[in-house]
């Protein structure tokens, strides 16, 4: 499987279940048919009209998607961040922009094809799948309409609320860089902003856990 | 019950707005804790925008859905709240009956307080209310040593023991003990030899007298990396500020000047509490720079003033050298100045491509939305947006078009003035606004920027 090393598989696999949102034997078949990639910042991942066959999953850095008008004049479509996906899906196409990092950009990719076909047969999957495409389009809409959500800070905030049991615990304690990655931040922001709640002891982290001290005091930084 | 739109209003300035929304609703009537606390916090905001006997009677209508709040449930927050208010609403004894009500709460249920430093500061609230200055003081002093890094919650607590004192006209001099060390904004000039141990000293030395707790700017080859090196010496958390990706920054800012600045740039970008690229998509360039510049001020002004504590600039430059066009000049803020002696003039970053850096405005009122105006000052852009507009929105940028401005527009509630997070920040370090408060972050095709919501100053 890649070569990877233990550490970084793991992570990868916690990343894998954090943005598919499934559990760790899914994250595994996912995994085996992933290759990992990086690109040096300014570097062109495709060109428009290239054979698509993959689905990328940002990691590290980010993607914009450029066009070119028949003048020569450039239009940037979107720029897509870690733990977005860009490319093929279900069947592999054409590009149809230009894709080119901005930052040293790390992705895992996965043939179309074979990405489809584990969404055929597990459901766990399917459903995964689903909904990281529910949230891409809801993305490319909230570009278009140009509206103000929730900071990178706010979403991961949000995310940790969201894990808590009503006792305000999160058992096991989640891995930062893939809860970061799927609110659609980075590693760097996921563990400043938690390093912050611990530092006021708004969270505590214990032997294997996190647990909200104040809840009230957290959902008030969901902004 | 979603209180998030009448919270986001009421963070955005929009005072009068947020009440509206919050009667709107039909909350008013409501008795629940959410909508009580809610109504607590509406009030003293509307309060503290009035004066005379409206401002009395507001504050104490909060202090009274505070009480009401605490009386459904016991909770040291809403109460100690309560009896803050009574002080301000001129309520002497319920003052002193809430604040005791406080202390006993507090003194009998070890869960009271959101967290251990809130349970202490505010039995300090409540000893200050009752007068026990001292007994605050060493309750206060408590509370920091639960969670001495909690700067932010410290400085809650201070603005409100501030307050608090000023409106018994007592002295406020003992609360500078716990105010955190300042921010530093650190810049100078690129000619200086690696090996120039007269400056570094010098640097180090008036680093280590001012003593900041956070540093900000960027990494070219000189004064910045030393001035880095030493605010890594004396213990700050160094944040770095780079116009442009760390390789292109190194390319044209660093690595021509040779001798050992690339190894020293690469430790200290490892070694970095924070990396803020301002431009990633571009290379560097003289606006880029000054972008960057302002970025890197505006948030050691930032984080000075949510810390309540000072921001200091340090200019590392030859005697003499006038600093015209420093932006830190026209806040008036403290500066410090370290003559250092220029051995090779920059003449390689005559390379760099000037660029454009711009600052466009967007205004709205009633009648509907005018184009954005550009400017290529930060003077001209506030000179355009008129006092008391109706609805306006500000950005600063070297690469990205007007729709951004447009946008941020589109998004501002009437009555309020926003800013994308670049614009927020150069207000700040021109001393042009006085407050900024995050409202979220605006996706556009060009990617994510935050917004604040800000305070201009007339």
């Amino acid at each position: 499987m890649n070569g990877w090393g233990q550490a970084e598989k793991a992570e990868h696999l916690s990343t894998i279940a954090a943005c598919f949102d499934c559990g760790p034997e899914s994250a595994h078949l996912l995994l085996s048919a992933m290759a990992e990639k990086r690109f040096s910042t300014g570097a062109n991942i495709a060109l428009r009209g290239d054979p698509s066959a993959f689905l990328f999953l940002i990691l590290e850095g980010s993607v914009v998607a450029e066009i070119f008008g028949i003048e020569g004049q450039q239009a940037q479509l979107t720029r897509h961040r870690p733990g977005e996906i860009f490319g093929a899906y279900p069947e592999p196409a054409l590009h149809r922009a230009d894709f080119r990092a901005i930052g040293d950009t790390h992705v895992l990719s996965i043939p179309a094809q074979t990405l489809a076909a584990l969404a055929r047969a597990h459901g766990e999957i399917g459903s995964g799948i689903a909904g990281l495409l529910a949230r891409q389009l809801d993305l490319m809409l909230d570009r278009m309409a140009a509206r103000i959500g929730l900071s990178a800070n706010g979403r991961f905030h949000k995310a940790l609320l969201q894990l808590a049991d009503a006792k305000g615990d999160i058992r096991p304690a989640p891995v930062i860089s893939a809860l970061a990655l799927s609110v659609h931040t980075t590693r760097e922001t996921g563990s400043r902003a938690l390093a912050a709640l611990l530092r006021r002891g708004i969270v505590e982290r214990n032997e294997d856990s996190l647990r909200i001290v104040s809840r009230r005091m957290l959902e008030e930084m969901v902004i | 019950m979603n209180t998030i739109p009448i919270l986001t209003l009421a963070r955005s300035g929009a005072t009068s707005r947020a009440w509206e929304a919050f009667l709107l609703a039909g909350l008013d009537g409501v008795a629940e804790v959410e909508a009580l606390t809610l109504k607590g916090r509406l009030l003293k905001d509307r309060a503290k925008q009035t004066a005379g006997v409206e401002r009395t009677a507001l504050f104490a209508q909060s202090g009274a859905a505070y009480r009401q709040a605490a009386a459904l449930q016991p909770d040291s927050y809403p109460l100690i709240n309560a009896a803050a208010m009574a002080l301000f609403a001129g309520e002497e004894a319920s003052v002193a009956s809430t604040a005791r009500d406080v202390l006993t709460l507090v003194d009998s249920d070890p869960a009271q307080g959101e967290t251990p430093y809130w349970r202490e500061a505010t039995r300090a609230e409540a000893l200050l209310l009752l007068g026990r200055a001292r007994d605050a003081q060493a309750s206060l002093a408590a509370a920091i040593r639960c969670a001495p890094h909690a700067w932010e919650d410290h400085a809650a607590t201070l603005r409100q023991f501030a307050a608090i004192l000023s409106e018994r006209g007592e002295d406020s001099a003992w609360l500078a003990q716990h105010r955190p060390a300042p921010s530093l904004h650190f810049s100078g000039i690129l000619g200086i030899d690696s090996c120039d141990t007269v400056a570094a000293d010098a640097i180090h030395v008036a680093i280590a007298g001012i003593a900041p707790g956070f540093g900000y700017g960027a990494l070219a080859a000189g004064a910045d990396i030393i001035a880095a090196e030493a605010m890594l010496a004396v213990g700050a958390e160094l944040h770095v500020v780079l116009p442009s990706n760390p390789a292109d920054f190194c390319r044209t800012s660093v690595a021509p000047y040779e001798q050992d600045w690339t190894a020293r740039f690469n430790a200290l970008c490892a070694m970095a509490h924070s990396l803020t690229i301002c431009n990633d998509g571009s290379e560097t360039s003289h606006s880029g720079i000054a972008l960057a510049d302002y970025q890197a001020m505006g948030m050691a002004v930032s984080k000075a003033t949510l810390l309540e504590s000072r921001a200091v600039a340090l200019r590392i430059e030859p005697e003499g050298r006038p600093a015209l066009g420093d932006p830190w000049l026209s806040a008036k803020r403290p500066l410090v100045h370290v003559a250092v002696t220029e051995r090779h003039p920059p003449v390689k970053t005559a390379d760099l491509a000037e660029g454009t850096l711009l600052f466009l405005v967007a205004l709205g009122d009633d009648t509907g939305v005018a184009d954005p105006l550009g400017f290529t000052t930060l003077n001209e852009a506030v000179a355009a947006i008129p006092l008391h507009s109706g609805q306006a929105a500000i950005d600063c940028t070297i690469a990205v078009g007007r729709d951004r401005v447009a946008a941020l527009l589109r998004n501002t509630p009437m009555g309020s003035v926003y800013a994308s997070g670049p614009a927020a920040l150069a207000l700040l370090a021109e001393g042009r606004c006085h407050r900024i408060e995050p409202m979220g972050e605006m996706e556009t095709a060009d990617g994510a920027t935050e917004v604040f919501a800000i305070w201009l100053d007339g």
